[in-house]
């Protein structure tokens, strides 16, 4: 990819792309970043020098924002890393299937029914219990670099 | 559970009672059910009189630890029960524990001993007030008699260590607590330390001079040791006691004793030194009883007997290259630190002239040359072994350090610097170029060791500033050899630098440079701390010889070290001489030296002052001059100015660099209003302006960075003569910033790009500036940061709206709000005002519509507590805008009042109080912070504005009660402190509307609670005063919230008083309880007005009732359960 597809004004397509580069000074603490080709947030920073007059270098602890796997590396300040792009949609939720699957309403009146459950028994377990009271659920859907994952869910009222 | 009362004791219960006592003690060794076996102890204490229980145990069981228990349980009976035992009993008690230990004297259980002798000294000063001089007395022969050794070593040992326990019974700081009022402690205090102290000293002085010789005679180890230990640990301490009452009438008849003695304890210390201060009384025992040659004596003969060294200290460290060459080769480094150490006692002691004097008489130069020469062969030593563990030779040279910053710093509080005698300045300059010297040799050497952790290295460098100030002082006092020797130190590395470019490593040399410029920094300029430092009195005072400016020493070597930080503008000398290391000192050392010498403000008082005699130019005013306004400042500025602007385009990813060039040099600069005139002014700062707006590696700066840069930008526009010129100054350098926020959040597409990581950076970017520029607003720039507020305000909102998910980018969004709010708010006319307040209130429910009912769902932990950390960063931002916006009743510099325009403030707070309140749970008020914010603004609302509480809807009404109630339990003083207050304002409030025929707050709509607010904080309040541990700093607080709450619930108070006494069985308490419980609320004239004298009155008379109430505390506590018990009854049979 080129650098010119990450410019501010490029084409609303160029928006896809999946990671964009940073240096990795500018890198902090709850930002993004891409280690080991997984998108991560960062949770610790930290500098240090190469050799006593050498450049300072990043020491990122970032934790998988799918899997939770706690992921380091370290790179020269300078240098640029890969942020990767983040979003999240909000869905209410429809409906919860037996074979693990949720169905979602979108903004535009669609369905969406292709995101499965998180296998994790006690967030399954939340939304399970939330949607079971007959809570009004809107579900925060994550997505990074061609996964997806349910983020969050807010109650908006009883149905 | 039985209790183990005596009443009618016979020998079968008190073996039983025994019995018990042993298998609890025994079973609690063995972890078998510990809960039980520890309630069987705690009721043998606390049953009523188990005296003769305990006295059965203590002398009848084997089980050591069931007699420790047993002591223990005298002492907290006899506390307890002190004021109903008669005074025949509270003496036998006493002289039961002194003559068990001393028949028990040598058993083998030391503990037991200890306990049993510290409940004896606990119980003799329980009762030091009641006792007569005369019972003191036989108490005082009986452990004298001890002490003389008339009954065996064992027994004087015990004797000695009661005093010991006695006199830290009677010290404050390690008394045990007795229940009592602090003046108790401060009157025994007081007592023993006119009365006994000093006799005790002598005793235990006598017991151990009485076994010194058998300890001499060069035996194996015996038996006498033991008390000659203790009595010097009871010498000690007594000689630590912190001595009050000093009586200067007797001051002069011992002249002798305070000449050139210093009463100054102004430094830190590295290395402890006790300065014992008896005071004068103590003359004729410490002095001259010759003890301290005794001591001495003492000393020397263990040394000999146990290490066979000589006895001086000067022997231990002279001649100095002899002894460390000794110690070098395996001797005992011991005597030599000793020696040390003496050194500094007599520096801490002696004015620098006396000390130098000080061995005039036996030797031919003075303690100074000594102390010098002693230090040189200390950092040969340290030169010669480079390690990292830290070796005798370090210890050494802390002590010496102290030694010198000791005898070399100001004393007498003008600045001065202590005035050395010629060969004391020879000799500190010896000193000072050895240390130099050994810093170089240690800087050279740590190239090579490559240690990246930097939490140590965090330690070390402050462990070094430390260091680097007392090696100033040093340079200091030989100001004029040490200036030049640095001068020529600099030059060879920068001539070495230019050789041998591109050919020799310079590593090495970097790191000399490294240290020097610390060095450097510290001997030409003061920290400041805050205040704007002067040059020093040394540097002032000196060179007065030097008529050209351009000569003067200190000239000299500062303008070789900005010539050479200039150098570092040239991008190859940049690349192989300037790493970031190099370059943050010269960036530290930069900002040291220009906060002091950089346009001076003395230099305008210096030369306003006599101007008449301009063409005798001393070289104070040379120096002061030189780097003056009119002079070279201007040049040395712009050469600050363009290195700071390269250190922030030509590093990039360098924090710390960065960081020192924004936080300390720019912000230095702008501090200053004569420096800000020129700034303005000056090409190289125009530029910086311009590349802040426009040059795309300024975007690159961390966040901390990018906002002090921002604020020190606009912190500069004080330099602009007038406000109009200010204000579009700052427009000129936000412009960039509003237009890209509006022109995002305008875009139709928003929604996709706004989560780019490149947009998203820019945006957080912009936001950083933002609120370093709103955090720099002053009365001149207020105009123009309103105005940039303002036309953000709907990009904020939007913003806010598309980054809900993106809690970075939200913290940051609130905190420029908060910023902002909180500079400008006390400017604003009412019309503004209410415009803001709109916002802010659009701003909160928005927050609030995103966040409230939403979960996080995260398989990690971390990131869900991290989750929860974001959150209560929010809600503490939001808090502090509610805070800002209060204040507006407070200060407000506008020229109409708000109310003019309608806006209630207190309405507003709580409308914002409404829709925070719901996010706020218990949970989050774990977080200290945000506990103590949410309520320092809850109780400043409910003092100033208790009506509106009424306006709330029950259900936030509710939830604040709630969290009052948890407040009011919590740890933090100051919390119960906000919340008491916050009660007082709301009972009182009550009180006075019901008092003028209003319906009050219960009846306002808030009848559906299950009991009325104010009747459920009497109870809670109540139970926490009689019944909870609390601190007795809250009782007056305390005590203004319970008055008014009585004054509003007096049917229910009367109640529960009634209750309390009814439940008492025993009629004598009964009465007493009645009596107490009425002169709570009727002694001192106490009427039902709420006035501060009344207010007054009540704690007065709440604080004499709570003393009384100590000492039935258990009985209490008791009733209280029971009275809970009951009322739960009372409330389960009404919902049955």
């Amino acid at each position: 990819m080129s650098d010119e597809e990450h410019h501010f004004e490029s084409k609303a397509d160029a928006g896809a792309s999946k990671t964009y580069p940073q240096q990795a000074g500018t890198i902090r603490k709850n930002g993004y970043i891409v280690i080991k080709n997984r998108p991560c947030k960062v949770v610790e920073v930290s500098t240090s020098k190469t050799g006593k007059h050498g450049h300072a270098k990043c020491h990122f602890v970032a934790i998988d924002i799918f899997t939770a796997k706690k992921l380091e590396d370290i790179v020269p300040s300078s240098h640029n890393c890969d942020v990767p792009h983040v979003n999240r949609t909000d869905y209410q939720l429809i409906d919860i299937s037996e074979d693990g699957f949720v169905s979602l309403l979108t903004d535009s009146g669609d369905t969406k029914d292709d995101l499965r459950l998180p296998t994790d028994e006690a967030l399954l377990k939340q939304i399970k219990d939330g949607f079971a009271e007959g809570k009004d659920l809107v579900v925060s859907v994550m997505s990074a670099m061609g996964e997806e994952q349910i983020c969050a869910l807010k109650d908006i009222g009883p149905k | 559970m039985q209790g183990f009362s005596d009443g009618g004791a016979d020998l079968g219960q008190l073996q039983t009672t025994m019995r018990n006592i042993e298998v609890a003690c025994t079973s609690i060794q063995m972890h078998i059910n510990p809960a039980a076996a520890e309630a069987t102890i705690l009721s043998l204490s606390q049953s009523p009189q188990p005296y003769m229980a305990c006295r059965f145990i203590l002398e009848n069981s084997q089980v050591p630890n069931a007699r420790f228990q047993a002591a223990a349980a005298i002492r907290d009976a006899a506390i307890r029960e002190w004021s109903s035992l008669s005074t025949e009993e509270r003496r036998s008690l006493i002289s039961f524990c002194l003559c068990f230990v001393m028949q028990h004297a040598s058993s083998p259980e030391g503990y037991v001993l200890a306990k049993v002798s510290s409940v004896a000294a606990q119980l003799m000063k329980r009762g030091w007030l009641d006792f007569t001089e005369a019972e003191k007395e036989t108490f005082f022969y009986q452990v004298n008699q001890a002490i003389l050794g008339a009954h065996g070593i064992d027994v004087q040992f015990i004797g000695v260590n009661f005093l010991e326990s006695l006199v830290s019974e009677f010290s404050p700081s390690t008394s045990s607590a007795m229940g009592l009022p602090r003046e108790f402690h401060e009157q025994c205090r007081t007592s023993l330390e006119l009365n006994y102290l000093k006799m005790f000293y002598c005793w235990a002085r006598d017991a151990a001079l009485s076994v010194t010789n058998k300890i001499i005679e060069p035996n194996a180890v015996i038996p006498e040791v033991k008390v000659c230990t203790a009595a010097l640990r009871l010498m000690l301490q007594i000689l630590n006691w912190e001595f009050r009452n000093d009586t200067t009438s007797m001051k002069a008849g011992i002249d002798v004793f305070s000449a050139g003695v210093r009463h100054d304890n102004g430094s830190s210390k590295r290395s402890e030194c006790v300065l014992v201060q008896p005071g004068p009384a103590w003359f004729d025992v410490l002095i001259s009883s010759g003890h301290v040659s005794w001591l001495l004596g003492l000393y020397a003969a263990l040394r000999q007997k146990f290490s066979r060294e000589e006895p001086y200290f000067l022997l231990w460290i002279d001649p100095p290259d002899v002894v460390s060459k000794a110690i070098e080769e395996g001797k005992s480094e011991s005597e030599m630190l000793d020696g040390c150490r003496a050194l500094l006692s007599i520096a801490t002691a002696t004015t620098p002239f006396v000390f130098d004097q000080l061995l005039k008489a036996i030797r031919p130069c003075g303690t100074l040359s000594l102390l010098s020469t002693l230090m040189c062969e200390v950092v040969k030593v340290l030169m010669t072994n480079n390690t990292d563990e830290e070796t005798w030779s370090w210890e050494a040279r802390d002590i010496l350090l102290d030694t010198w910053t000791i005898l070399l710093v100001p004393t007498d509080g003008s600045g001065g610097d202590a005035l050395l005698p010629p060969e004391g300045k020879h000799a500190a300059a010896n000193l000072f170029s050895m240390i130099v010297e050994s810093e170089l040799k240690v800087a050279s050497a740590s190239v090579t060791n490559d240690d990246g952790d930097s939490d140590y290295l965090q330690a070390s460098i402050s462990a070094m500033d430390e260091r680097l100030s007392s090696y100033a002082l040093i340079a200091r006092a030989a100001i004029d050899v040490t200036i030049p020797l640095l001068t020529r130190l600099f030059s060879e590395r920068f001539a070495r630098l230019h050789q041998g470019r591109g050919i020799i490593d310079p590593t090495e040399t970097l790191e000399e440079l490294y240290s020097l410029l610390l060095i450097t920094g510290h001997v030409l300029a003061d920290e400041g701390e805050g205040e704007t430092p002067l040059v020093p009195t040394a540097i002032k005072t000196h060179f007065a010889d030097i008529a050209e400016a351009e000569k003067h020493p200190v000239v000299v070597l500062s303008g070789s070290i900005i010539r050479f930080a200039e150098q570092s503008m040239d991008p190859e000398v940049r690349a192989t001489v300037f790493s970031p290391r190099l370059m943050e000192a010269v960036i530290w050392f930069l900002a040291r030296w220009s906060h002091t010498y950089l346009m001076p403000l003395e230099e305008t008082n210096c030369l306003s002052n006599d101007y008449q005699q301009h063409h005798s130019v001393n070289s104070k005013k040379a120096l002061l001059s030189f780097f003056g306004e009119h002079n070279q400042g201007q040049v040395v500025l712009d050469i600050i100015v363009r290195i700071s602007v390269m250190t922030l385009v030509s590093y990039p990813g360098e924090k710390d660099l960065q960081g020192l060039t924004c936080h300390h040099l720019l912000h230095t600069l702008v501090r200053r209003k004569t420096i800000c005139y020129q700034l303005v002014s000056l090409e190289s700062w125009r530029n910086l302006a311009n590349a802040f707006t426009n040059e795309k590696s300024l975007f690159l700066l961390s966040s901390a960075n990018q906002r002090s840069l921002a604020q020190t930008l606009v912190l500069s526009a004080s330099g602009l003569r007038n406000s109009e010129t200010a204000n579009q100054y700052v427009k000129g350098l936000m412009a960039h910033m509003t237009t890209y926020l509006v022109e995002l959040s305008n875009r139709s597409d928003l929604k996709s790009v706004a989560h780019q990581p490149d947009i998203i950076m820019s945006v957080s970017c912009l936001l950083e500036r933002l609120r370093g520029a709103a955090s720099a607003a002053g009365p001149r720039r207020q105009r123009a940061m309103y105005e940039i507020g303002i036309s953000v305000m709907n990009p904020v909102l939007h913003l806010l709206e598309v980054y809900k998910d993106e809690s970075a980018v939200v913290y940051l969004l609130l905190k420029f709000i908060v910023d902002w709010v909180d500079g400008q708010i006390s400017y604003l006319e009412s019309r503004e005002t209410a415009a803001v307040i709109d916002f802010c209130m659009r701003l909160l429910q928005l927050y609030s519509s995103h966040n409230i009912g939403k979960i996080s769902i995260s398989l990690s932990s971390t990131l869900l507590s991290e989750a929860k950390t974001e959150k209560y960063k929010d809600l503490r931002a939001l808090l502090q805008l509610l805070s800002s916006l209060c204040s507006k009743d407070l200060v407000d510099f506008s020229s109409d009042s708000v109310e003019a325009a309608g806006i209630n403030i207190s309405q507003v707070v709580f409308f914002g109080l409404h829709i925070v309140t719901p996010l706020i749970s218990l949970e989050l008020l774990k977080y200290p912070k945000l506990c103590h914010d949410y309520f320092s603004l809850l109780s400043h609302i409910l003092e100033v504005y208790p009506e509106t509480l009424a306006q709330l809807n029950s259900e936030a009404f509710v939830h604040i009660i709630g969290t009052l109630d948890f407040g009011l339990h919590h740890q933090d003083l100051e919390v119960v402190d906000m919340c008491l207050g916050a009660l007082k304002a709301l009972a009182a409030y009550n009180y006075r509307e019901i008092c003028a025929g209003k319906t009050g707050l219960v009846s306002a709509g808030l009848g559906n609670l299950p009991e009325g607010i104010f009747s459920r904080f009497l109870r809670s309040l109540l139970q926490l005063l009689l019944f909870e541990d609390y601190s007795p700093d809250l009782v007056s607080a305390a005590a203004d919230a319970l008055l008014p709450l009585i004054l509003c619930e007096q049917g229910l108070y009367q109640k529960l008083g009634n209750e309390l006494i009814e439940r008492q069985t025993n009629p004598a308490l009964k009465s007493r309880l009645a009596n107490a419980l009425h002169s709570l609320t009727s002694s001192n004239h106490l009427s039902s007005r709420l006035d501060r004298v009344n207010y007054q009155r009540f704690r007065k008379n709440l604080n004499s009732f709570l003393n009384w109430q100590n000492k039935r505390n258990g009985w209490f506590r008791f009733l209280w359960s029971f009275l809970n018990f009951s009322m739960h009854l009372e409330a389960l049979l009404l919902v049955v």
